[in-house]
């Protein structure tokens, strides 16, 4: 169920699921929608995290049935077997997903009966139910993750000791997902590892295929993947540790290692050595700027996973204020609310921020002027504006992200610790 | 305007948007009325018209914007609100506004209950929420095809608000045209916020219709050009109010910066009001500009003030173009833009002597048959791709015809290691006299410096099969029975 809203951050579940798509190597998405949607869906995904546009198909590049009022009246199977055609004939995938639109939604397009024409062959052309009034990107996010199952994982595994799936952070939705991914593999690896993200240092379809061999899944979320932990578990016999915040500075960080260690049994002297030489690199830069940063009392408008890591990295390791910390994706289970409220509630030091759970932006503009004495807002680019009526310092860490490019930066991990020190600094 | 034009491009007469082949045969089968309608039957994805009805608008002052759709119908105006972020900062503006967007966010239930309730309510939060002078309502997909009546709806909550409330009939299914779009803005600013008899004029006020893409550099410079004709200028539809709206009834004459934006509006406005217009090109290059000038004041009897001015300003220009014409002297370009400005780059590169292989445009109509019948004086047989985006095709051509410089959206043609630019600028005047040496300048020095585009390419993954390189670009064009 949705509701009316204003400014939403996100898309639709077609948007989400093209942006996982859209992030794996060689994967090629095929819209049968409408005009417009492959635009809308990059525009307001990978267009609103930090303005990359992924390197291999987006945006107007994506193969398209362009359904219009002839296909809406007629039905649109026909359009969508050239389409498919077409796309095996000149677009080198390693897998080809057939996403609807809201028009093949709304008119019923059996596409699963067209894919199967091909998948009977052998040729990898899937398809992915996604019109865009059954959910947000969100949403989007898991259910690719169920098609990925569906149709791409290994169904029979050997399992692998040193092999973990790192999943839960979301392509573009999460503006940092790629320099978040590459900071945690590094550190996984430091412990042994071998990773799994799909998304990073050009992983693609092998690296699904080989998740059910996995010994753990390492889910950074709050609360996504919940069914996607459980299939894994009953399908494959994979496990999931679920760390509930996105591991932003030393501690965190180091909370981070000691649980993926103790759930993998591993040498806890080799993750405490891991641990103390990460720890002993970030705080021999922050040596180097003790009194560099002036106190704040802050206001963090940003989804679960990361509001819980920067409100308690701001308080606990940083030593400023939490006044108001606000969850601007909508969260639809109490248990999840219960989760993301305790994680940010859970400081080491002084009392915990209000907490607020608004998805509409008008909502949040209203909270945020409640409260004197905030000086500084960590958002999204969405929240500049109510920084300038508030004559306070905004740092845009959240989607959306439109007014800085991101590339490899990430605030999560050891070395996250430091750029979001050199972010915060402002001498206005 | 409603009553004579659908708002939907492909309804004019003579107008592909499937098409491809040499420039000189295209133009002769325009001409003998010998070319098919056709489609693609393998097509990459395209712009809907949604996108350029919200696109157009969203920098209204005293307005409330409501998407009557599923949530991701609103993905393209996050970006059209930055732009309306940067035309601020641009004006000066200190305290800088995002637009005020409501999504009606229909889900599973919307479609099979109808949609009308949470369209109710978005109006009325919209009302509560700002107070606004203008509601504007976007109608989507989804809300087409489950046939919410909205202009009923619409009308049946109007008296119980104090804003105007003006549905866009703009669902993306209704045409493969994106500046079908513009159209629907219009018809709906016609039908919803002006007065529908003639009014008063105000003597020496013009309407200057610009799209989205105009940075205000350039806006700055079309309205010092038409100050020298002793006009006042209404500013259409960027950073513009429900009172200047109210003004476009009043205007003596009306003009455009692009040839697909208003274009049928100002058409109307003459038909409806007795407004005269001119519709010319975009004023880009010299001739384009001479061309444009010129349009709009011989229709206010200032003709001879134009040729004045155009003579000084050639006699200043020109000379220095010849420095540029040395860097760029027989370079050979390929062109892909909307279809008000890719005409006008291939206009351009004439000042500089370049020669053009290849033009990808949107739309081949009767006025694309007057630019390419010009252009097929200056130059060979060039390519024509009649396409929206299309990069499968673009690669194929670009790959082929290996052009000295790419222009327009560099994302694919790039990765070939030419060097590519735009004659979009959203920081310096690429319009008038002066933008003609800032571009000329602008592509000399990209075609001088190619690193980024050269390094780029050996690490580049282009999605396209090898084999896709050496089949026909057209193939998947076939004639519709």
């Amino acid at each position: 169920m949705s509701s009316v809203i204003e400014s939403p951050r996100g898309t639709c579940v077609l948007g989400g699921v093209n942006a996982v798509l859209s992030a794996i190597r060689r994967v090629c998405p095929i819209y049968h929608s409408g005009p417009g949607c492959c635009m809308q869906t990059t525009a307001g995904e990978s267009g609103q995290a930090g303005l990359r546009g992924p390197f291999y198909l987006s945006a107007v590049s994506t193969p398209c049935s362009n359904m219009l009022e002839r296909e809406v009246v007629f039905g649109g199977e026909q359009k969508l077997r050239d389409e498919i055609d077409g796309s095996i004939e000149i677009i080198e995938a390693d897998a080809y997903f057939v996403l609807t639109g809201c028009t093949a939604g709304i008119i019923g397009d059996d596409i699963a009966s067209v894919t199967r024409e091909y998948s009977s062959q052998g040729i990898p052309v899937y398809p992915i139910l996604t019109p865009g009034f059954a959910g947000d990107s969100l949403l989007g996010y898991e259910t690719a993750f169920e098609a990925l199952l569906d149709f791409v994982v290994d169904k029979e595994p050997k399992r692998q000791s040193d092999l973990v799936n790192l999943i839960g952070v979301v392509p573009y939705h999460d503006p940092h997902w790629e320099g978040t991914l590459e900071e945690l593999t590094r550190i996984l690896r430091k412990l042994g590892l071998r990773v799994n993200t799909f998304f990073s240092e050009g992983q693609g379809i092998e690296h699904v295929k080989s998740s059910s061999s996995a010994a753990l899944n390492i889910i950074v979320s709050t609360h996504l993947l919940k069914k996607t932990a459980e299939r894994y578990e009953e399908e494959f016999g994979v496990p999931s540790l679920r760390f509930p915040a996105l591991p932003i500075g030393a501690t965190l960080t180091s909370q981070f290692v000691r649980a993926v260690g103790e759930k993998l049994g591993l040498d806890k002297k080799l993750v405490e050595s891991v641990v103390n030489e990460e720890e002993t690199y970030v705080y021999h830069y922050y040596e180097s700027i003790i009194g560099g940063l002036s106190w704040k009392r802050f206001a963090v408008v940003a989804d679960g996973s990361a509001a819980v890591g920067i409100t308690r990295f701001l308080a606990d390791d940083f030593g400023f204020t939490p006044v108001v910390t606000i969850v601007s994706e909508p969260i639809f289970r109490d248990s999840d609310r219960e989760r993301i409220e305790a994680g940010i509630r859970t400081l080491e030091f002084g009392n915990p921020p209000d907490i607020f759970f608004l998805p509409d932006h008008y909502d949040i503009r209203s909270k945020l002027k409640e409260y004197d004495g905030v000086t500084l807002l960590v958002g999204s680019s969405l929240e500049e504006e109510v920084a300038l009526e508030l004559d306070i310092q905004c740092h845009v860490m959240s989607y959306p992200v439109s007014d800085r490019l991101v590339l490899n930066r990430t605030y999560s991990g050891y070395r996250g610790a430091l750029t979001i020190v050199e972010d915060l600094f402002n001498n206005l | 305007m409603a009553r004579t034009y659908s708002g939907i491009r492909e309804t004019r007469p003579y107008t592909y948007n499937d098409l491809g082949g040499g420039s000189v045969p295209i133009s002769e089968d325009f001409e003998k009325q010998c070319l098919k309608l056709a489609d693609r039957s393998f097509s990459q994805g395209l712009q809907c018209q949604q996108i350029n009805s919200i696109s157009a608008l969203v920098s209204l002052e005293e307005s409330v914007f409501v998407i009557h759709s599923p949530q991701g119908c609103s993905g393209c105006v996050t970006g059209a609100a930055d732009g309306y972020r940067v035309g601020q900062a641009h004006r000066g503006v200190k305290l800088i506004k995002s637009p005020r967007v409501i999504i009606s966010n229909l889900d599973q239930n919307d479609i099979i209950m109808g949609g009308e309730a949470k369209l109710r309510e978005a109006v009325a939060l919209a009302e509560k929420r700002y107070a606004p002078k203008m509601i504007f309502i976007f109608t989507s997909c989804a809300s087409g095809i489950i046939g919410d009546d909205v202009d009923a709806i619409a009308a049946d909550i109007q008296p119980g608000v104090n804003a105007k409330l003006v549905p866009i009939h703009c669902d993306g299914f209704k045409s493969k045209v994106c500046a079908s779009g513009f159209d629907a803005a219009f018809i709906a600013i016609q039908k919803y916020l002006l007065p529908q008899e003639p009014q008063p004029r105000e003597k020496g006020l013009v309407n200057l219709f610009a799209p989205t893409s105009i940075s205000y550099k350039d806006q700055r410079e079309i309205e010092r050009m038409l100050g020298l004709l002793e006009v006042k200028v209404n500013y259409i539809p960027f950073y513009s109010s429900y009172e200047k709206i109210q003004k476009i009834t009043t205007a003596e004459a009306s003009t455009s910066i692009c040839k697909v934006f208003a274009d049928e509006f100002m058409k109307e406005l003459d038909e409806t009001y007795g407004i005269p217009y001119a519709h010319t090109v975009m004023p880009i290059g010299v001739r384009n500009t001479d061309k444009w000038f010129l349009g709009i004041a011989e229709l206010i009897g200032k003709g001879d003030l134009a040729r004045g001015y155009i003579e000084k300003e050639h006699a200043r220009v020109l000379p220095q173009l010849e420095g540029i014409k040395k860097r760029l002297q027989g370079k050979r370009v390929f062109i892909c833009g909307g279809t008000g400005r890719s005409f006008a780059a291939a206009a351009l590169i004439d000042d500089f002597g370049m020669e053009l292989v290849g033009l990808e445009t949107p739309t081949y109509d009767l006025d694309a048959q007057i630019d390419v019948e010009y252009l097929n004086g200056i130059h060979k047989n060039y390519v024509i791709d009649v396409a929206n985006m299309q990069p499968f095709e673009q690669v194929n051509l670009v790959n082929k015809l290996k052009p000295d410089l790419f222009i327009g959206v560099p994302t694919w043609s790039a990765r070939f290691g030419i060097p590519t630019t735009h004659v979009l600028d959203p920081k310096r005047a690429t319009m008038g006299y002066d933008g003609i040496l800032y571009l000329g300048n602008k592509i000399a020095d990209q075609i001088e410096h190619p690193g980024f585009n050269r390094k780029l390419a050996p690490y580049a993954r282009l999605p396209y099969k090898k084999s896709w390189y050496e089949k026909d670009a057209f193939q998947f064009i076939k004639e519709v029975k």
